[in-house]
């Protein structure tokens, strides 16, 4: 078994809304850099399969020589190799082409992980386009995969519950966070292995962008509402608090 | 003139027999030597010159701690007793080598004022102190307090006691038959009572003489049990207070990372300690001299707040490893429990109470450094601190603080190499937690106002003792690099630290790593502004009591500058725990991001601190100060946790 997990680079995705700041419509480039948020879920889920079936896991990144330093720590936690194709591109045809240089190289992947979203633009339609490059399955949202058989099943999580599906084939799955995908912490030898770990490193491609423009890039400005709610029992002012952040839709 | 040996046929033979008796006690001691033999040598050898340092050996602490036992009279009652039984015991056995020296050398012992004050009334005195100490003993074990049989009492004692008792008695009986069939002797004071006591026979010779063999051979088993009982700590405590290095805190090291880069080893060596064999030579002496007394579990907050972990635990648990030889188990942290080991705020407290310089910290914390370093195992919230640390190189995760937020409003320098004295190193806490912001502004406005020539970097950074803390020492070595290449870059040399976690960094870990500098902590600098009339904050009657940071006061000896600061602006009042004796916030050890279930430490604090009626509570810490600023809200909705620099800044008048 081959599974390959895609991990991007991306700039801290918690900076505080106060202090984030624009230069060129992208981050600013003073913010820290590191492995995606839900690209660590997907690696964990790919060591998890590793350790239980036995397969190897290949870590494929597209971006800078910059971003091997980070990508190493997808080694630390249990990657088998890491493949990076260079490259600067944003648009998401541009990206999957790439990554598929990768995967082509890399032979035989029965399963290609990603996280559900890049967490700077916070768009999951890169491993969509893969599939569809790829010619193979895609499923969104996944938490769990097991394989029985030369089957595999998966568990779907929506925001109002889950469903199990079962295919067959090779496959790409964007992956959500669960408590079963929590990332681990890389152990200080396996870091220390890590450093030390070739990479590969593939020369990208210009394939041809998708046809559309990107006109404007908006960030919310902070804006602070107060509202005072009664406080007499407190259970009560919990659910009123609780009632309000939905209705806002902050929950 | 007093006979040696009076009545006895062949009396000589006691000492005979004593021969074959201290072979057995000498081999007993050998057994607890190969033990701790198998501990491994410490990773660096320690090359400070101190003073009072002999070799290995810290002839102050010995004198002090092994000898006088200076600790053991913080408990009065215990320390009383104790020094009762071993200066009694000293002097009896004193006399007994000087009533073997009459035999063998005809040393005049027995005879004139040197027989009636120090063979007679000297010995009956000691007899008399032993016992009271033994019947004080004997009392605590029959009604012992909490910490002796908390978690689990310790064996073997009351029998030695009794043993000692029995031994004790029958020599003032032996004394007063052998007056009773002799004379009444000068000075004998027991002896004489004893002897009016006893009713005249024709047997009472036939009765000393048994009496005699049995209190002589009682004495010589007690001897030869030592080294198999707890009274073994006669011989080891002295030696653990040797040894341990005196000065305060657990003294972590630093871990030399390019030994376990060398994978052509036959056996790697462990990241901090899985099994008994990685612990060092004097840590195993730790677990084989405590006497499990329970002070430190008293004093320790994890403890007394009924959290899994207690010190006493731990010593016992690793003792029992020790006694069992089981030097391969790599199970050791998880016999403890993985949540004990990381509940220990590492305050150093049960180090300062512990009679026989025990370094409980020290093994918590290289349990901890393995769980941390090759387990990957950390409580959820200990390990979201780690992975910002890594990631963002500081703790605070989640927050909604900028790194320049707690300088809006004011000018803040930046270090300028060359020209600026002092760098104020604002840490982790006071960039990036909203309410420790004020601390860092508090300060910027003292220094301007004092005209101190200081400056901060221009990009915040953190000292990495969090992670150092939470067991992972690799990630603080990665981050003190890199702060001490870029200091060595601006050329920095003297740094102002607002909180005592990084002061204990700079001047405790840094320098072992190439970061040598001259560091002041925020209190310490503040008092002496004041002192030199660079700062005249107005006095008022308000009435402040001072918090003190486990790693100023206990770790670093720091208990007075904060003290003669506050003093400038207020009445300072004192808690019961104080100074070194400080109960600790709860933040330390990485405990800052940590879930207590049950009594938290900070709403122990705050009460403690609130109890005392002070109009506010003071602390030279930015995580004292949210753990103490959480903890009050409990008891009161009015903010009164503040930091020094708060209170001085807001008392200058800057016309």
């Amino acid at each position: 078994m081959k599974i390959a997990v895609l991990a991007k680079v991306v700039p801290d995705y918690e900076v505080p809304a106060g202090d984030f700041e624009l230069a060129g419509n992208r981050a600013h480039a003073r913010y820290t850099r590191m492995i995606g948020l839900y690209d660590e879920n997907a690696i964990e889920t790919g060591i998890q399969l590793k350790e239980k079936y036995g397969a190897t896991l290949g870590i494929v990144s597209y971006g800078q020589s910059e971003d091997v330093p980070i990508l190493r720590k997808a080694i630390a936690m249990g990657g088998d190799s890491l493949h990076l194709v260079l490259g600067e591109s944003d648009d998401p045809y541009v990206i999957a082409s790439n990554l598929k240089i990768a995967l082509e190289q890399l032979q035989d992947v029965d399963l290609v992980l990603a996280g559900q979203q890049s967490a700077d633009l916070d768009r999951g339609v890169v491993h969509g386009v893969l599939a569809e490059m790829l010619g193979c399955t895609f499923l969104a949202q996944i938490s769990r995969i097991e394989s029985d058989q030369g089957r595999w099943t998966v568990c779907q999580n929506h925001e109002s519950g889950s469903r199990m599906l079962q295919f067959s084939g090779k496959a790409v799955l964007s992956i959500t966070s669960s408590p079963e995908n929590v990332p681990r912490i890389p152990a200080v030898r396996a870091i220390m292995a890590a450093k030390k770990k070739p990479v590969e490193k593939l020369q990208g491609t210009d394939a041809p962008p998708m046809q559309v423009e990107e006109v404007k890039v908006e960030i919310p400005k902070l804006e602070s509402v107060c509202e005072f709610l009664p406080f007499e029992d407190m259970q009560e002012t919990s659910r009123m608090l609780l009632a309000r952040l939905r209705e806002e839709r902050y929950l | 003139m007093r006979v040696p040996y009076w009545n006895i046929d062949y009396g000589f033979l006691i000492d005979i027999l004593a021969i074959p008796a201290l072979a057995v006690f000498l081999s007993g001691l050998y057994g607890h030597y190969r033990k701790i033999r198998k501990g491994s040598e410490r990773l660096k050898t320690r090359s400070d010159k101190l003073p009072w340092k002999f070799g290995p050996v810290f002839v102050r602490s010995v004198l002090t701690k092994g000898i006088l036992g200076t600790v053991i009279y913080r408990k009065f009652y215990t320390g009383l007793a104790h020094g009762s039984v071993f200066w009694g015991m000293l002097v009896l056995g004193l006399g007994t080598t000087l009533a073997f020296a009459n035999l063998i050398a005809k040393v005049p012992v027995f005879s004139g004022s040197f027989n009636r004050w120090f063979m007679a009334f000297g010995l009956d005195l000691a007899g008399v102190c032993v016992l009271a100490g033994l019947l004080f003993f004997l009392l605590r074990r029959l009604f012992p307090p909490d910490r002796l049989v908390t978690p689990r009492e310790r064996s073997g004692f009351f029998p030695m006691a009794c043993l000692l008792a029995v031994i004790l008695v029958t020599g003032f009986l032996i004394e007063g038959m052998r007056i009773r069939a002799s004379a009444p002797e000068l000075g004998s004071f027991v002896g004489n009572f004893v002897a009016g006591l006893i009713p005249g026979s024709d047997h009472i010779t036939s009765y000393h003489r048994y009496l005699w063999w049995f209190h002589g051979l009682l004495a010589l088993a007690f001897v030869v049990y030592i080294p198999y009982s707890p009274m073994v700590h006669m011989v080891l405590a002295p030696i653990n207070t040797a040894l341990a290095d005196p000065r305060p805190g657990p003294k972590m090291g630093v871990i030399d990372f390019s030994r376990f880069d060398d994978e052509s080893g036959e056996e790697m060596p462990s990241m901090g300690v899985a099994k008994l064999a990685d612990f060092s030579r004097k840590r195993l002496l730790d677990f084989d001299t405590c006497l499990w007394c329970g002070r430190c579990h008293e004093v320790c907050p994890a403890a007394q707040t009924q959290q899994p972990l207690s010190p006493k635990m731990v010593m016992a648990t690793l003792a029992g490893f020790l006694s069992a030889n089981d030097f391969t188990d790599d199970s050791l942290a998880d016999a403890i429990g993985v949540d004990a080991l990381f509940n220990c705020t590492t305050c150093a407290a049960c180090m300062e109470a512990c009679p026989v310089s025990i370094n409980q910290p020290k093994a918590i914390m290289k349990l901890r450094q393995n769980l941390a370093m090759e387990r990957s195992e950390l409580p959820e919230l200990m390990s979201k601190a780690y992975n910002s640390l890594e990631q963002r190189r500081h703790p605070f995760f989640g927050t909604g603080s900028g790194p320049k937020d707690w300088q809006k409003g004011i000018d803040v320098p930046i270090f300028a190499p060359g020209q600026t004295e002092y760098l104020l190193w604002v840490g982790c806490a006071a960039t990036y937690d909203e309410r420790a912001q004020k601390v860092a502004r508090a300060m910027v406005k003292i220094l301007s106002a004092a005209g101190v020539s200081f400056g901060i970097l221009s990009k915040p950074r953190c000292t990495g003792d969090p992670a150092k803390q939470i067991g992972n020492e690799f990630l603080f070595t990665e981050i003190a690099q890199e702060n001490i290449a870029e200091f060595d870059e601006l050329g920095i040399q003297k740094i102002i630290t607002l909180c005592p976690h990084c002061f204990n960094s700079f001047t405790r870990h840094y320098p072992e790593l190439g970061g040598h500098y001259e560091v002041i902590p925020h209190s310490v600098l503040i008092g002496e502004l004041i002192a030199a009339r660079r700062l005249v904050p107005e006095k008022s009657d308000e009435s402040i009591c001072l918090h003190d940071p486990c790693y100023l006061a206990r770790r670093n000896h720091i208990e007075d500058p904060p003290r003669l600061a506050l003093e400038a602006v207020g009445r300072l009042v004192e808690m019961p725990r104080s100074k070194r004796e400080s109960f600790c916030c709860g933040g330390g050890g990485g405990n800052y991001w940590s879930e207590s279930s049950g009594v938290r430490i900070n709403q122990v604090r705050a009460k403690e601190a609130l109890d005392t009626n002070t109009d506010v509570i003071a602390t030279a810490c930015p995580f004292c100060l949210l753990m103490l600023t959480d903890g009050a809200k409990k008891y009161t909705e009015d903010q009164k946790v503040f930091d020094i620099a708060e209170l001085i800044a807001a008392r200058l008048n800057l016309n």
